[in-house]
């Protein structure tokens, strides 16, 4: 499932659509997302590099890791990205505030700077934007997310995608984030399962570095949502994706209104049901009740028929005595009863 | 006309509408509603039955968004092609640079190819002979469909296909972007020359449409000023009440803060909300009929009545919205199992795909 996203991200948007945006959302419980981003951004590299993807270019903008550490990520891979041409970055690392060099303008909002790079790009490319709490450290809200969905409409841009914390802003932020791009990917932290014997020696610190949960919402051109769930393993500073193994997670069925009546009954209310006594002879459990029928003295039956008579008497307020009348009736008689109306 | 859908008939005895209306040359695109208000259609005709006939002139819609799906577009989409098909101003506002590009993807009304069909179901009936007591249920249902002629009140919409150039043609087609606007006041101005200039319309009443997008949008530097997106839809809704105009606000929830969100929904006339569906979710293919047509879930929560005190009462409040042969809009009722008991929900705050920080919801 990060292999859909890559994909998706490296096959871009179509004719007339915004470019895909994909949001990567970690917390300080779980903060795995920098690994999350540096896979994808791998990803892409080898797409790119080997000729696979319709755009032709990586821009990098880097916020909070310096651009050398890009440099030596897809080397790592494999991808010698100091001569080349197809790798770019725009570092905002060193100086975000650009102090060196504009020293006129107080408080230089990064956009700017960002901006007239935008324009200046020839070729098809896909944007990453790494760090994006560091832009909204320095920019409001509301220039981050048109400067975003400018980027996402601008023809010569295949895709984009970013990285946020999102406990470090309000909620609004966050949510204006999720809102402008169309798929989010959520890295939460995957609960300890107290059955399997390896992660048992595993302190929770060290299971949420190096373990977590991978949510993925995508926004479908036709308004479904699709969510997929990975965990995900950091081992050596790689990062493996695996299937989830779902314990059976109950998904409320809170989006249809709920109906007042209900048909079904919960467990406790079968047991409950299964245990009434109903006022026949025949239970439907194979046995015969016997009901005190006051012919047999009560020490003969007082064996048998205890449980059964407390259902006819109350509690210690008075006695019901119960004479069968079917005893009377002849089991074979034709008579009609009737017969003895004077009609 | 009396809708049966939202009245429940107390004797035989109905409001005979049809005598009024004709003795007033009939507007194309407009209608008599109860009560002595006109109505305009929504450009989805299952709409407009649910919302009694179409919306009120000088109402306020508003429309609640889910941030992950794109359907109140579709909403909008519709009912701008009707005014345009009606050949009523429009004003159309948005967040996006340029605006004009959405009016391209507005639906062209459908080839009347179905409506061919349905001329022949009526005149085979008349070999029925019907009593005169049921009379009254047919004329209603076939009444209302064609006309005949090419100017009906709402039009089904070929979601397929563009609408055509010379719809454009007409002088009173705005579209301003949001975005550029660094407060609301600018816009509050055009919007009501817009209305002014509606009004005056030769005496004739043609009823205008409003349509603003993504009120809230983040891209806008207004959208955290709350208190100003406020005062401007409240006084947006006192000058839409004074002119023959509808107004439909869409904005999503989750990027205001909650009490502005409920108070936007207050100022509302009609209330409608969107939400996503998730995608081959088992569950709910089990619970609905349906399912895999389903796009989303459109549920009413106010409907808009003027001139009386009597509240519209729906029989249902959700309907689930699917695109026919992947071309018109249809909203049906929801078929679904009962599920454990609950009381009813407030406006639409219950359930939403994607609010994490509300109990009961999703587990995402």
């Amino acid at each position: 499932m990060a292999e859909w996203i890559c994909r998706t991200l490296r096959d871009g948007g179509l004719e007339g659509e915004h470019a895909p945006a994909l949001t990567i959302n970690d917390t300080i419980t779980c903060s795995l997302g920098s690994f999350v981003f540096d896979h994808i951004l791998s990803q892409l590299s080898s797409f790119i590099h080997s000729q696979k993807s319709q755009s032709s270019g990586i821009v990098l903008v880097a916020f909070s890791r310096s651009p050398l550490y890009y440099e030596q990520l897809l080397k790592s891979k494999g991808y010698n990205v100091s001569a080349s041409t197809w790798f770019k970055v725009l570092d905002c690392y060193t100086d975000p505030l650009g102090w060196k060099s504009k020293l006129a303008n107080s408080g230089i909002i990064a956009n700017d700077s960002l901006g007239s790079s935008v324009t200046a790009k020839l070729c098809k490319n896909v944007k990453d934007l790494d760090e994006v709490s560091e832009m909204l450290r320095h920019a409001s809200v509301s220039s981050v997310a048109s400067l975003l969905s400018e980027l996402r409409s601008h023809g010569q841009v295949s895709s984009l995608f970013w990285l946020i914390h999102s406990d470090l802003h309000e909620t609004r932020a966050t949510a204006a984030l999720e809102y402008i791009s169309s798929m989010k990917a959520t890295v939460i932290v995957q609960p300890m399962d107290g059955l399997r014997g390896n992660s048992a020696c595993l302190s929770l610190m060290e299971n949420n570095l190096k373990r977590g949960k991978f949510n993925v919402h995508v926004k479908r051109r036709n308004g479904r949502v699709k969510t997929m769930v990975e965990e995900l393993y950091v081992e050596n500073s790689t990062i493996n994706f695996a299937p989830f193994s779902t314990e059976g997670e109950v998904i409320s069925q809170s989006l249809v209104p709920k109906v007042q009546f209900n048909l079904q009954l919960s467990e406790k209310e079968q047991n409950d049901r299964a245990k009434v006594i109903l006022p026949f002879e025949h239970q439907g459990d194979g046995k015969n009740i016997q009901i005190y029928d006051g012919r047999k003295s009560l020490n003969e039956s007082k064996g048998d028929s205890e449980q059964t008579c407390l259902e006819k008497e109350d509690s210690g307020r008075g006695e019901i005595i119960y004479f069968r009348d079917s005893d009377d009736e002849m089991p074979d008689s034709d008579e009609d009863p009737d017969d003895d109306l004077d009609i | 006309m009396v809708m049966a859908a939202n009245k429940p008939r107390s004797g035989s005895f109905s409001r005979n509408f049809g005598a009024a209306s004709s003795s007033v040359p009939s507007i194309p695109g407009l209608k008599h509603g109860p009560n002595g208000t006109m109505l305009l259609s929504s450009g989805i005709p299952d709409l407009d039955k649910i919302l009694g006939g179409g919306l009120a002139l000088g109402s306020l819609v508003v429309v609640t968004e889910d941030p992950e799906a794109p359907h109140h577009m579709l909403l909008l989409r519709n009912f701008m092609s009707q005014g345009l098909v009606h050949r009523q101003p429009l004003i159309y506002a948005s967040p996006a640079s340029d605006p004009r590009g959405f009016l391209g993807t507005l639906p062209s009304p459908m080839v009347s190819k179905d409506e061919k069909s349905r001329v022949h179901e009526t005149e085979q009936e008349k070999g029925l002979r019907i009593a005169w007591q049921y009379k009254k249920y047919i004329g209603e249902h076939t009444s209302e469909s064609h006309r005949g002629g090419k100017s009906e009140y709402c039009n089904d919409f070929d979601l397929r296909k563009p609408l055509e150039r010379h719809f454009f043609s007409g002088k009173q087609i705005d579209c301003v972007s949001l975005k550029e606007s660094a407060d609301l006041g600018a816009f509050h101005e055009r919007c009501s020359s817009f209305l002014s200039q509606a009004n005056q319309n030769n005496g004739n009443i043609t009823g205008g449409r409003i349509a603003i997008q993504s009120l809230c949008s983040p891209q806008c530097e207004y959208s955290n000023r709350e208190w100003e997106m406020l005062s401007f839809v409240r006084s947006l809704k006192s000058v839409v009440r004074l002119s023959n105009a509808v107004a439909v606000v869409t904005f999503s929830p989750s990027l205001v803060s909650t009490t502005f969100s409920i108070r936007l929904q207050h100022l509302a006339d009609t209330l409608v909300s969107v939400k996503a569906i998730p995608d081959e979710d088992k569950e709910l293919a089990k619970l609905l009929t349906g399912y895999q047509d389903m796009v989303g879930l459109l549920s009413v929560h106010k409907v808009a009545r003027f001139n009386t005190q009597v509240p519209a009462i729906l029989e249902t409040t959700t309907f689930s919205m699917k695109l026919q042969k992947r071309r018109s809009l249809v909203l049906e009722c929801i078929n679904q199992a009962p599920v454990d008991g609950a009381t009813g929900s407030s406006y639409g705050s219950s359930g939403s795909c994607s609010g994490s920080s509300k109990t009961g919801s999703f587990d995402f």
